[in-house]
């Protein structure tokens, strides 16, 4: 398992990157991400690293675990985004409704998950 | 969106970031309010279970911290195979990002020069540019002296007649230099 080298920690003040946030040791020796001139990832990495933090069964994460979830997440909204405006279509609608995010939960396997959400 | 009570449990992904991500997915479509509340729901499902899976497989793994192969295992296990790829780029720019910023780091510390070289490069170059101030300054001086004694023997030629009384003064102008 390919584990973050420590390297020199070069963090900028003033740097809005949201993986320089994250500096955490999850381990001895581990360097935050560096920073980037562009972001890769869209969500907040302190707020996904809370949400997993919720469920009191779930131990520590490295940084790259964090950063792979979000980036998850944002494929997931993408694709549930894609999946309702489908829906709208079908329904001759040009505005996305709740009802088509319901449809999008629905009609995917995978999305079984969120049944309980729609409500 | 955080909340004011500070419990963890109603923690969700902003919803600024949600917005942003679905204008960019659909530029030109409209989603109503009650929609993209929805989304952010989701999200937060979607995070639980991710986490929560893949802490199952780090728990059987014998590792204590959850790795992002351990999240990638979970995202087959749950039916996202098709984000597999696209994480695994992401976590490839992070390592590349990561890799150029140490090397750039440890160029700068080391030029391969030891310091006691350089400070002494830097002793010599101070010496030079001291000396040539020092040339500089000289010349000018000289230049100066020069412009004042023209300029007082022309004022000589002008104020006084041939036979001056101050013809004397001339001879007193500087020879010594």
């Amino acid at each position: 398992m390919e584990e973050l080298e420590s390297g020199v920690a070069v963090a900028e003040p003033g740097q809005s990157l949201q993986l320089e946030a994250e500096a955490e040791a999850e381990r001895p020796g581990s360097a935050p991400l560096p920073g980037l001139h562009h972001k890769l990832l869209r969500l907040p990495l302190s707020r996904i690293k809370g949400l997993m933090k919720a469920d009191p069964d779930v131990s520590l994460a490295s940084q790259e675990a964090v950063f792979a979830i979000g980036k998850a997440t944002e494929l997931f909204v993408e694709v549930i985004a894609k999946d309702a405006y489908t829906f709208a279509l079908q329904g001759k609608r040009k505005t996305i409704q709740r009802k088509d995010v319901d449809n999008a939960v629905d009609a995917t396997d995978e999305f079984a998950f969120l049944e309980g959400t729609l409500d | 969106m955080a909340s004011a009570s500070g419990n963890d449990d109603d923690l969700t992904i902003p919803r600024a970031a949600i917005n942003k991500m679905i204008k960019e997915t659909l530029p030109n479509v409209r989603v109503a309010n009650e929609a993209r509340e929805l989304v952010v729901s989701c999200c937060t499902e979607f995070i639980h279970l991710i986490s929560s899976e893949a802490n199952e497989i780090c728990n059987k793994s014998e590792k204590k911290t959850i790795s992002p192969e351990h999240v990638i295992q979970a995202l087959e296990s749950l039916g996202f195979c098709s984000y597999i790829s696209e994480v695994k780029e992401v976590l490839q720019e992070c390592k590349t990002v990561a890799l150029k910023r140490r090397k750039a780091s440890s160029r700068l510390e080391n030029l391969g020069i030891p310091e006691e070289e350089l400070l002494r490069q830097q002793q010599e170059l101070f010496a030079k540019a001291r000396q040539q101030q020092a040339e500089l300054a000289q010349q000018e001086w000289l230049q100066m002296q020069q412009a004042a004694q023209q300029a007082q023997l022309a004022a000589s030629a002008t104020t006084n007649p041939v036979n001056k009384a101050g013809s004397s003064q001339d001879e007193d102008e500087e020879d010594d230099v």
